[in-house]
């Protein structure tokens, strides 16, 4: 087994993009839309068999066992050639949960089938009442004899109807004294009598997200991940590096290399007005990720990441939107345009790019969350 | 050593010359000094100045097979973000980016190189001129038999000056040269700027100059001093920034109104948060362009970078010191509070060396022609 750490990151880097390069098909490069398993099941298979679906886990799971730096260049790679990351729920949240809080039996049963997407997963966070303050989640799960019994409703829960298994956060004890306790971590199979998911039709008229129902469903007692009651704690301890990740600067990049060679095109670079808002967000891009670059040295040096790391994720996310805007700007008369716009051997979907750029600000901490959490945890604000 | 070694080695040298430039300026008096100097008059301590020779900072980024300490641009980029924090009204990055970026590329073995790396004194550096509109003109300041004839503008530093190394045009070409403050048929005209200090607009008639370097390196090493200058500018209002982001913080903490800290307020705390992200963006981009200055020799290359800087800078300490001001609500309009301070240094350093819609321009106009080149 390659013990990727020890190469050198340049040598590592390159053969991430060698393998990307020459085996990721090329019609699934830079897919617009969240795919189903099937339309990307034979770059899964290539992937498995390569050992390279899991890079975080460590190696005695079947991962490739990265290291932080390492793990950065890889998705790093992954986004520069446009690779989807596939239906990763399992890879990215229920594998590390397994390895971290749960038992052997568990371990032995589910890491190999989240590798080798015999399970594909959802994640069963957010219901109605309980989005950014998810503490709030009613779904109830109640220990009947071997099993639990579930009842809720959980809402935005993405690709849902693709998914073959859930896991789900459910309160446990109702009683509890505050919210946050009580909480569990519960693993559960989707295809069940009690289950129901219904798709929602975003506003750029996908159907990725879903909301589930849940009406008696039933799991078995040992799919409990953890300890009963403290799901809540593992939840978060879950979220150390997402939250580097969910502020790289891959996708703000892309936009503006879009927004780029679109504006090119259609002459908008003429107008001055144009160029400096331009050359605004092309700053705004690389000052971030120099600031994104302080951050991952802190990892690379083996350093646990602050609240303060939430920044990156309000400054790119904010700057993604600017730039989609700008292209909707740069479009003129077609900027309310369905579809890829032609524009020399170009071709640019304006709509699905500002579309694409809306959720970022609400989904993993809306950014008026994350502004509360820098505000008390590192400006040291009271109340 | 391996790369990493190297890299935390010189990470150690700038966190070592940080705390030994505040220690310094703090144990002057932080940026109480700064007012008291306004309220005389404007101008300097030259006693500072000398304090800060000895601690190294001027010859900074001179080579030291010129008498510098050969630490490079981050290092006077981290020496002027202190100056920033205490806002400190001492020609630093005057000297480390202009005069003596300018003497170093020109005549590196001029005796005024060591007085002025040793503190003992200060060289305005003159070369933009004013046209008849009042806008940025042409240069037509001529320089004939040791004698300039003519006038500059925008001079930083004019006042407490020893002289002045001037641009200008020769009978062959371009020339630096070097006027004394005292010397006959100058004049300064002193133009009083927001922080308290004057920019100076001279008018030579037949006065001596002696001169130190002709030809065409003279324009290149201008441009030079002039981009290092303009980084190090940026480092100045990245501490300024930081620091005036500190007193805002303390003060919407201990403010209370409607029996609670201001602070405690949500509308409060988010534009808190955005100025702090602000700030922390700033210096990530302003320290990583300095470091690839240093790694750069192409002038090309650095201008443009530096101009990044700079735009980010000013953009940030201007809406910080401007939003610090809000939050300090009625008292942060009076001149009794030291926000305001900070205020009008950012006015004064975000016009020096062009600001944040200038320096978009220019780097915008380089990236695209790079962009035509390839």
């Amino acid at each position: 087994m390659t013990d990727w750490n020890a190469i050198s990151d340049v040598e590592f880097r390159k053969e991430v993009r060698q393998f990307f390069e020459a085996e990721y098909p090329e019609e699934l490069r830079h897919l617009p839309h969240r795919p189903k398993f099937a339309e990307i099941e034979h770059w899964h298979r290539k992937l498995h068999a390569k050992g390279w679906v899991a890079p975080a886990w460590p190696a005695e799971f079947g991962g490739m066992g990265l290291n932080a730096a390492k793990l950065l260049i890889f998705y790093e790679e992954q986004q520069r050639w446009g690779v989807n990351r596939g239906r990763d729920m399992g890879v990215q949240m229920v594998g590390p949960l397994i390895i971290k809080f749960g038992t052997q039996e568990q371990k032995d049963y589910w890491l190999p089938r989240i590798l080798s997407c015999e399970d594909i997963w959802c994640q069963g966070y957010s219901e109605p009442g309980a989005g950014s303050d998810l503490a709030n989640l009613r779904t109830r799960a109640e220990i009947d004899g071997d099993d639990f019994v579930i009842n809720g409703q959980k809402i935005w829960t993405t690709m849902a109807h693709d998914a073959t298994h859930i896991f789900m956060l459910v309160r446990t004890d109702p009683d509890a004294p505050k919210k946050q306790q009580g909480i569990s971590f519960l693993l559960a199979p989707m295809n069940q009598p009690g289950v129901d998911v219904r798709t929602i039709t975003t506003l750029s008229g996908e159907t990725e997200f879903c909301e589930v129902f849940f009406d008696n469903a039933r799991t078995p007692r040992e799919n409990l991940v953890g300890e009963l009651n403290k799901g809540w704690t593992m939840a978060k301890a879950l979220l150390s590096f997402e939250r580097i990740f969910i502020g790289s600067p891959s996708l703000a990049q892309n936009a503006l290399g879009q927004l780029e060679s679109f504006a090119r095109g259609r002459g908008a670079f003429d107008d001055p007005v144009f160029r400096d808002r331009f050359a605004q967000a092309a700053l705004d891009v690389e000052d971030h990720a120099a600031l994104y670059a302080r951050f991952a040295d802190q990892l690379k040096r083996g350093e646990t990441l602050g609240a303060d790391v939430s920044m990156l994720k309000i400054w790119v996310t904010e700057c993604f939107q600017r730039i989609t805007e700008l292209m909707i700007e740069a479009a003129g008369p077609d900027g309310g345009s369905i579809g890829p716009l032609q524009v020399g051997n170009v071709s640019v979907d304006v709509l699905s790019s500002f579309y694409k750029a809306r959720p970022t600000t609400i989904y993993g901490g809306s950014n008026e969350i994350q502004r509360n959490i820098l505000s008390k945890a590192v400006l040291g604000l009271p109340g | 050593m391996t790369q990493t070694d190297i890299l935390s080695s010189e990470q150690e040298d700038l966190r070592l010359l940080r705390e030994s430039a505040r220690t310094l300026f703090e144990r002057a008096g932080g940026s109480d000094r700064a007012r008291k100097l306004r309220d005389a008059g404007g101008g300097f301590d030259a006693e500072m100045v000398r304090e800060l020779a000895e601690a190294g900072v001027f010859g900074v980024a001179v080579p030291e097979d010129q008498g510098g300490l050969g630490m490079g641009l981050a290092a006077g980029g981290v020496i002027a973000e202190e100056v920033g924090r205490v806002i400190a009204p001492e020609p630093v990055v005057l000297t480390i980016g202009l005069s003596l970026g300018l003497l170093r590329r020109l005549c590196p073995a001029h005796p005024k190189m060591a007085q002025l790396i040793g503190g003992e004194i200060s060289l305005a550096v003159a070369w933009q001129e004013r046209g008849p509109d009042g806008a940025l003109a042409d240069a037509t300041c001529r320089y004939a038999d040791g004698k300039l004839t003519g006038g500059k503008a925008w001079v930083v530093g004019a006042i407490g000056s020893l002289g002045f190394l001037v641009v200008a045009e020769g009978d062959d070409g371009p020339v630096l040269v070097l006027a004394e403050a005292d010397a006959d048929g100058l004049v300064i005209d002193k133009r009083a700027q927001a922080d308290g200090s004057s920019l100076g607009e001279l008018s030579f008639s037949g006065t001596p100059a002696v001169e130190l370097a002709s030809g065409g390196a003279v324009p290149t090493a201008l441009a030079e001093a002039v981009a290092d200058a303009t980084a190090l500018a940026a480092a100045e209002l990245v501490g300024l920034s930081e620091r005036a982001f500190e007193i805002t913080l303390d003060y919407i903490k201990t403010r209370e109104q409607f029996d609670k800290p201001i602070g405690s307020f949500q509308v409060i705390q988010h534009r808190a948060v955005d100025l702090n992200v602000i700030c922390e963006v700033a210096q990530a981009g302003v320290r990583e362009a300095l470091a690839q200055m240093d790694s750069e020799t192409d002038p090309k290359v650095r201008a443009p970078i530096a101009s990044r800087a700079k735009a980010r800078a000013v953009t940030a300490a201007k809406r910080i010191t401007r939003d610090a001001i809000q939050l300090h609500g009625a008292v942060g309009y009076t001149d009794e509070f030291d926000i305001g301070l900070y205020l009008n240094r950012a006015l004064v350093l975000s016009a020096w060396l062009g600001d944040d819609a200038y320096h978009r321009r220019i780097w915008f106009e380089a990236r695209e022609a790079e962009g035509a080149a390839q």
